[in-house]
């Protein structure tokens, strides 16, 4: 397990090799200075665009000009975001946390309601519970995420006034006091919802399915044979079984909380990175978009490897070798 | 969809009668899915309004009209118009033509890439299976939403928009398809009527599309539906931001793009419901078309 875990990380060593020249080449055929920010965008003297090209060496062989660009990256060099006039590293340093609670909020719910509507759905199958459930999962499926981002907003924000419409914190709130969390947390959960919509759909119907599919089996019969109250038959004996395969979808999420944080954040006009992207396409900031999408996709890689090596730890019998 | 259905009735036409054909029952199966036949019904309707809007209505779709900004449906604008003053039910016809095209074409091209691809590495095995796989993974390793917008933003005016997306679109979605036709290709070259047919000397393309295509078509066909919808939630998701059709062709994308105002948000209804509804509605057709399909391609199934 061990061996093929570090044989899969060092794999990823190529991946990541490819992926950064596929963003470098982007770059390059994006107009202007995409990689440093070292050149305004707004100054259009000719003369002082070809030295600031010839002092940053635009001009070497694009070998070398990669091999630059990715031994800053490495080091943790990205760049100067010519919107902000500051380091990329501080711009996306400032947005993260905000994502990450983001992705956190929305796993917590995701396993939390899917825990409850998938267990009870296995539970009583066929039921009129069950097929409401499951008329909700079919509609968490099909419903893509900006359009039940919208009607969110509509219902919850407008309609009702539950929750607030956009931004990550109240306005006039000290850093660190206790509003000042629970105003975050409130801002944070209508987006966090919206966001783990799908995988709370796919969580529940794979939760159902599987204790449906285990309450079959000859081990539930036994324990029935015994006497065992069926309450602690399902919590206990069935539960234990059903909910471990659910850790291998945490790989996905990672994948599919990027691409989702695009849309919701750009949605509930929510500061985190998702937002940072978008706008950095929008102003052309170069630097930005391309440190985005470097480390988008090494989150992606990560996430695609997590699922890979989760699934081998749950089921010994997927041969890894 | 109607390519199918052509298929199967060329099928029944045949003289023997003694057990009907995979495809005759398949056919028999979907037809009985009440749910799958409203959805096709459905789905067929919205694609004929859509492709025959010049003749439904009048009005134009472009042109944008300031004395009637942001009007309430009546009998002149059944929906109403939006804030540049367009007819709504107009634009969401034309939009259909669009957000269908757009998900019809991604579809074709990703099922066709997918198909070759997973069906020479699953043949022919090896080295170029290897070589093809690790490709595969390195396309299914971008993050999507993120490739497609920084290609569109790169691409953006120097080819025609729609396009460019369709493009970007398919180039970055078929290393799903691949996987699939490839693990089927796998299981499939085992017959016996692959060796015959490879022993009587068919080439290896002709052994490809005579001898294993025919026989992995249900999951193909299957596999077409489920991406049709993806590709539509694709192209009405990148248009809603901003980064999929261009903003002067009308697609139900960028008709909802208007809902980011909240001001249209929460009082103009009129204008982002009928493509927030129509979205969904197709959508979930698609995926009941697409659940009905497999039902009926699976032999286990009774219904």
């Amino acid at each position: 397990m061990l061996k093929y875990s570090l044989r899969r990380i060092l794999g990823m060593i190529p991946m990541l090799f490819l992926i950064s020249i596929v963003v470098f080449t982007l770059a390059k055929l994006m107009p202007g200075d995409s990689l440093s920010g070292e050149i305004d965008p707004t100054n259009t003297n000719p003369q002082y665009i070809a030295e600031m090209r010839e002092k940053l060496g635009y001009n070497d062989p694009l070998p070398q000009q990669y091999l630059r660009w990715i031994g800053n990256f490495v080091q943790g060099d990205f760049g100067k975001s010519t919107r902000f006039k500051l380091e990329v590293s501080a711009v996306v340093g400032e947005r993260l946390p905000n994502t990450l609670l983001l992705g956190l909020t929305s796993i917590v719910f995701t396993y939390i309601l899917a825990f409850i509507m998938g267990s009870y759905a296995g539970r009583k199958p066929y039921t009129f519970g069950d097929n409401l459930i499951g008329g909700l999962n079919y509609l968490g499926l099909s419903i893509p995420s900006f359009i039940a981002g919208v009607f969110a907003i509509f219902l919850f924000s407008f309609t009702l006034g539950w929750f607030p419409s956009n931004g990550s914190v109240g306005i006039g709130l000290t850093d660190g006091t206790f509003e000042y969390w629970l105003s975050r947390l409130h801002h944070v959960l209508l987006p966090a919802l919206v966001l783990g919509l799908l995988s709370t759909a796919s969580y529940t119907q794979f939760l159902r399915n599987d204790i449906i599919e285990n309450s079959r089996k000859d081990f539930v019969r036994t324990a029935r044979a015994k006497g065992t109250p069926e309450r602690k038959i399902y919590n206990v004996h069935i539960l234990r079984n059903s909910i471990i395969p659910l850790i291998t979808f945490l790989g996905f999420d990672l994948v599919a909380i990027i691409s989702g944080a695009i849309i919701t954040e750009t949605i509930f006009t929510y500061p985190g990175l998702g937002q940072l992207f978008l706008q950095s396409v929008g102003t052309r900031d170069y630097p930005v978009l391309m440190t985005l999408t470097m480390l988008f996709s090494f989150l992606t890689l990560v996430g695609n490897l997590v699922a890979d090596i989760l699934y081998g730890v749950v089921d010994p019998r997927i041969r890894l070798d | 969809m109607e390519v199918t259905t052509q298929k199967n009735s060329n099928v029944t036409t045949h003289p023997s009668r003694k057990s009907s054909s995979p495809w005759t029952i398949a056919r028999k199966k979907f037809l009985k899915n009440k749910l799958a036949l409203t959805s096709l019904i459905f789905l067929l309707f919205v694609a004929i309004i859509s492709i025959l809007a010049p003749y439904i209505t009048t009005a134009d779709v472009t042109k944008v009209n300031i004395g009637q900004m942001s009007l309430t449906p009546s009998g002149d604008h059944w929906l109403g118009t939006d804030k540049s003053g367009r007819d709504v039910f107009t634009r969401l016809l034309y939009g259909g033509r669009i957000s269908l095209l757009v998900g019809i074409s991604c579809t074709l091209f990703v099922i066709f890439l997918g198909t070759l691809i997973g069906s020479i590495a699953g043949y022919f095995g090896g080295t170029v299976d290897g070589l093809l796989m690790r490709f595969t993974d390195f396309i299914l390793n971008f993050p999507f939403l993120v490739f497609v917008i920084v290609l569109n933003a790169i691409l953006f005016g120097k080819v025609n928009g729609l396009w460019v997306l369709i493009m970007t679109i398919s180039v970055l979605s078929w290393g799903g398809i691949a996987r699939i036709v490839r693990s089927k290709v796998l299981a499939e070259k085992e017959n016996e009527y692959i060796t015959a047919a490879i022993s009587i000397g068919c080439s290896p393309a002709k052994v490809i599309i005579k001898h294993l295509l025919p026989n992995i078509l249900s999951t193909i066909i299957v596999q077409a539906t489920i991406t049709f919808a993806t590709m539509i939630v694709a192209e009405t998701g990148l248009s809603f931001l901003g980064f999929g059709v261009p903003q002067e062709i009308p697609s139900w994308g960028n008709m909802l793009n208007s809902a980011v105002e909240p001001d249209v948000l929460q009082f103009k209804l009129w204008i982002w419901v009928p493509p927030a509804l129509i979205i969904t509605i197709t959508i979930l057709s698609i995926n009941f078309i697409g659940e009905g399909l497999k039902d009926a391609f699976n032999p286990k199934s009774r219904r």
